[in-house]
């Protein structure tokens, strides 16, 4: 492990960006990064399991980890950079000159030239997020994310990706993806694992390391269904994230907080695969409860 | 004429509570429609008291007033409440959410409503106040294909107006959903400046007067007080920042003419209070911002100057 940028922090000496390197010379094949978002602790708990694979792998070319890029939001729970509450994801693709996210963004994109980049994300703390891949409807991106063989493949209209550390990949001429899984502020342990195993998948189909177990894609669609409140209350769920529905099953109930009244029931309107379920059971009026990847038709 | 408070959008709460959002309109005779809005962010309470400071001249005028003026004293009450700039639960930024969403979640309804609400408006005004982190002198934001905004702008008693290029005022924003919106802004952030609200309601009046909905004899000073502000572009207002982390001790003054190589202020360390760097002024000119939280990294704004004023 080396530290390749550090930055004044007073107070607490130095902030640290730490980057493991696995594999021969050369330039580097891929490049994954976690935590972004410092209470993402998902996606550096992934790259942790990704690393102690590659320790016994030999990889044939260099693959960049960076495991917590926000180290100082992680250790205060803060999905932001906590000197200014600024979100180090909307700092890309950075300035060297620049105040400390710009800094900080623009030594992840120095950190990680290679012919791919993945960015590893969880849901926010309220939502918890099946393990999957959100790519591009078609391309080199689509391939890859196929190749881990995550539960689920998001295809996503062009334009989704105009901002963050994604979108300044793509702008630099890399092929880049995003994977998320679990949920902010919590060990998802399941989720966490999926996450890993279909990056070192990935590593496998790029002849990087040896072959690795298979996996299977549930669903790989386009056609993702938000179900949101009708009113505020609190909403308690009747399904899991990565659980089957069909057509017109529960998935959870508005109550009122106070009473227990029932406010409101939400149904599926079409089969799939349970892709966000709420976790924190407050919710706003119009505020996502329950995600749905649906079979493609 | 009559003044009245209208509720444009509910945000109903989790507990079935529910929190309005509000504008005090005041209606007189046949003339311009005026918007004045504040509280986007919730760590603006100068701009609330702006927007309160006008109402109460309004209110005196009531018989004089010609054309509806829509005050809206703080448009985010619940980060408000908190002193807070984001919008609690969601932590959302709601000026990164304009035009909103007629069915999104609240942050979304809400500046869809606003949006609604403003439409139809001659000249909509933004109060906002600093960054909890900055002191600014007063200014006014236009953007740089406005002319007539910042015709405009030159009336409301700023020390500088600031035309701004889209791309700076981000996405998202109130004001790149208004192309012609006039910001005008002071202080320090969730702080009441002594003066600068005086300054910003006389700013305000002023413009009132300029769009014909108050008399000139209106005005509880005389119109020769107003300030003549200096024009600036995105290129005229330099950032000045630290190469050191540590503590930013200001020695500059707000406004003060500096030349080029002048002392701004030392980064110490904070520990042993040695000095790590001397932050000097990169051009002559004055005083726009200075950095009031000392905590700096490398990199960190400490002062804007305009330069050549």
């Amino acid at each position: 492990m080396s530290v390749i940028f550090r930055l004044e922090a007073p107070y607490r000496g130095e902030y640290n960006l730490h980057r493991l390197t696995f594999g021969g010379s050369g330039a580097a094949a891929v490049a994954i990064v976690a935590g972004l978002h410092g209470n993402e602790v998902n996606g550096i708990q992934s790259l942790n399991l990704v690393a102690q694979m590659l320790r016994v792998m030999r990889p044939k070319r260099p693959v960049h980890l960076l495991p917590c890029v926000n180290t100082i939001g992680a250790e205060e729970a803060r999905k932001r950079w906590p000197f200014d509450d600024r979100d180090i994801n909307e700092a890309f693709p950075g300035d060297h000159e620049g105040a400390a996210v710009e800094r900080i963004a623009a030594a992840v994109m120095d950190a990680t030239e290679a012919d791919l980049c993945i960015d590893v994300h969880s849901g926010s703390t309220a939502i918890r997020e099946h393990p999957h891949a959100r790519v591009p409807l078609s391309g080199p991106e689509l391939e890859h994310a196929r190749a881990m063989r995550l539960p689920v493949v998001w295809r996503r209209a062009g334009g989704r990706y105009e901002g963050g550390l994604v979108g300044a990949w793509r702008g630099a001429g890399r092929e880049a993806l995003q994977v998320r899984g679990g949920r902010g502020l919590a060990l998802d342990m399941d989720d966490a694992t999926t996450l890993a195993r279909g990056l070192v998948r990935l590593l496998a189909h790029l002849g990087i390391i040896g072959p690795q177990e298979p996996g299977v894609t549930v669903v790989d669609t386009e056609r993702v269904q938000d179900y949101r409140s009708m009113s505020g209350g609190f909403f308690v769920p009747e399904v899991h994230t990565g659980e089957r529905v069909v057509a017109g099953k529960l998935l959870g109930m508005v109550r009122s907080p106070l009473g227990g009244d029932p406010i409101e029931d939400i149904r599926a309107a079409r089969a799939g695969v349970v892709l966000a379920a709420r976790v924190y059971p407050m919710v706003h009026a119009q505020e996502l409860v329950v995600r749905v990847a649906e079979d493609p038709s | 004429m009559s003044e009245r408070v209208e509720e444009i959008c509910v945000i109903e709460l989790p507990t079935g509570e529910s929190v309005g959002v509000h504008r005090r309109r005041f209606v007189g005779g046949p003339g311009p429609h005026v918007a004045i809005v504040a509280g986007v962010r919730g760590d603006t309470p100068e701009g609330t008291r702006v927007a309160h400071a006008v109402g109460a001249q309004l209110r005196a005028n009531h018989d004089r007033l010609a054309g509806t003026v829509d005050v809206y004293p703080c448009v985010n009450p619940l980060a408000a409440h908190h002193g807070a700039r984001s919008w609690p639960a969601f932590d959302l930024d709601l000026n990164r959410r304009f035009p909103g969403r007629a069915d999104g979640h609240a942050p979304d309804r809400v500046a869809h409503a606003l949006i609604g609400a403003l439409r139809g408006a001659e000249q909509v005004i933004e109060l906002r106040g600093a960054h909890p982190a900055f002191r600014e002198e007063t200014q006014a934001h236009v953007r740089h294909d406005q002319p007539l905004a910042l015709e405009r702008a030159m009336r409301a008693n700023v020390r500088v107006v600031w035309r701004r290029a889209d791309d700076n005022e981000g996405t998202g924003t109130l004001a790149s959903e208004v192309p012609g919106l006039l910001c005008l802004e002071g202080g320090v952030g969730n702080r009441l400046t002594d003066g600068v609200g005086l300054e910003l309601c006389d700013g305000v009046l002023n413009l009132l007067v300029v769009l014909g909905v108050l008399p000139e004899d209106g005005l509880p000073f005389h119109w020769a007080a107003i300030q003549r502000p200096i024009v600036a572009t995105d290129a005229d207002v330099v950032r000045v920042r630290a190469t050191r982390g540590g503590l930013f001790l200001p020695y500059g003054k707000m406004w003060a003419e500096t030349n080029q190589g002048d002392s701004l202020g030392e980064v110490v360390d904070p520990i042993s209070g040695d000095t790590r760097e001397i932050v000097v002024a990169p051009v002559a000119g004055r005083v726009l911002a200075l950095r009031e939280q000392p905590v700096v990294y490398p990199g960190s704004l400490v002062a804007r100057i305009v330069a050549g004023a």
